[in-house]
């Protein structure tokens, strides 16, 4: 006996026209197949048009004045900032800074006779600077941008388990990959606007980290 | 500013098919309006408001639901891309990468929104959604699509609202949701199988009409 037809699937799966072609022949003479083509053809169709339009005058006007008072702000703000702090700020500059090279001071002659001499001061690697240089900028980004494309690469070995999750486990699995994927995302956009920020890229970087655990965990999973 | 409204469409396609060749990287008339946005000039928002405005109004209606919220979704992208012009490097599109700040923009309101919990019974898009508007209740399968839209989960929906509302491809919806071109074609394909389960008999009825 005959089992089910998954044809339509495998086609809609691949969601290519030459598929979906050979998919329409075949589905002239399949009875299970032919509802789920006109039914994903209606989908398909109807889709553009739950796109949204209507008249709104008003909006760019709005932008443009919100973009002005954002320009205006911007320059205002740096030029107010140090008018209304430079009374307080110089009298208590001096004072801070005297404290902080006494602070630095003791440090600096702790780290060397602990090390007795021998080793460097400081570890440039421990240093955490919230903003990065341009030339580690494009460092990280290199790194980063290689470090991605080994995950992509698991993330391709993975993704038959990911795409047709045979357990509730790897279900759960694809879950988390997609709500990874999301918080990536989002991280990536705030990066866009503030790319020299260390903390939003380390952020970044142990959510790459989980990706590529999670995914190792689940090939150790489909292995097992 | 007359005739911004008039040109949206127009441009909009135009932008949608320059936008489906591009294969990565600026095509050359963005990176002199990405220059002119870094300047502040309105008369380079203008262009982009012209070019992507219509879309982008669409895509955030969509999502939050609300004409009102889409258009101060809209407002609040286009303030962003104003700040972060100066330090977007270019790695994607202009287009994907104001996009990607909309819906970015989306998801923050619907997070306020929830935070808020102005809407206590009703906080999800899919909720808002599916209170729908009077117009579209002359159109039986486009009312149960967009009620099955509003159940989707929201990588789905958004997947879906991208590529079959939207028209963007899979490459510009990866670069949009930072997702792999692949995950972007799984979850279109989950959206549409979901939506035939959850369209059922009311979408079989309406296309057995159709025949």
């Amino acid at each position: 006996m005959k089992g089910p037809c998954d044809r339509a699937a495998e086609a809609f799966r691949r969601d290519d026209p030459p598929a979906i072609d050979r998919l329409r022949v075949h589905a002239a003479s399949c009875l299970e197949c032919a509802p789920r083509l006109a039914l994903w053809d209606a989908i398909t169709s109807e889709a553009p048009s739950l796109r949204k339009e209507w008249e709104s005058p008003a909006l760019f006007p709005r932008i443009a004045a919100a973009l002005e008072a954002e320009r205006v702000r911007a320059p205002e703000t740096r030029r107010a900032a140090p008018e209304t702090v430079r009374s307080k700020r110089f009298s208590w500059v001096p004072v801070a800074a005297a404290a902080a090279l006494f602070v630095l001071a003791t440090i600096g002659l702790q780290v060397f006779r602990n090390s007795g001499g021998r080793e460097p001061l400081v570890n440039a690697a421990g240093t955490s600077n919230p903003l990065l240089t341009d030339r580690s900028l494009d460092e990280v980004e290199s790194a980063e941008a290689n470090y991605v494309r080994s995950i992509d690469r698991l993330s391709a070995l993975a993704r038959p388990r990911i795409e047709n999750p045979t357990t509730a486990l790897f279900v759960s699995y694809r879950e988390k990959l997609l709500l990874l994927d999301s918080a990536i995302s989002e991280i990536r956009t705030q990066i866009d606007g503030n790319r020299f920020n260390s903390h939003l890229r380390r952020e970044l970087l142990a959510m790459y980290q989980e990706k590529q655990r999670t995914l190792q965990q689940l090939m150790k999973e489909a292995q097992s | 500013m007359t005739g911004v409204r008039s040109l949206e469409n127009r441009h909009a396609k135009e932008a949608l098919l320059a936008g489906s060749d591009e294969q990565g990287g600026q095509p050359e008339g963005d990176e002199a309006l990405l220059e002119e946005c870094r300047r502040g000039s309105v008369a380079a928002f203008e262009r982009l408001y012209e070019l992507h405005g219509a879309r982008m109004k669409s895509i955030a209606r969509n999502l939050l639901g609300q004409e009102s919220d889409a258009e101060d979704a809209v407002q609040e992208a286009f303030l962003k891309v104003y700040r972060g012009a100066a330090s977007f490097r270019g790695s994607a599109a202009l287009s994907t990468w104001i996009y990607r700040i909309l819906v970015n923009t989306c998801y923050d309101i619907l997070r306020r929104r929830r935070r808020r919990s102005e809407d206590a019974l009703d906080t999800t898009p899919g909720a808002e959604a599916a209170a729908l508007p009077a117009r579209a209740a002359d159109h039986r399968l486009r009312l149960a699509i967009e009620q099955g839209v509003a159940r989707l989960r929201p990588r789905h929906r958004d997947v879906f609202l991208l590529s079959a509302v939207e028209g963007f491809s899979h490459r510009e919806i990866s670069e949009v949701l930072d997702i792999p071109e692949g995950t972007s074609r799984t979850l279109l394909f989950e959206a549409k199988r979901r939506l035939q389960s959850f369209l059922g008999d009311a979408a079989a009825d309406t296309v057995e009409g159709r025949a």
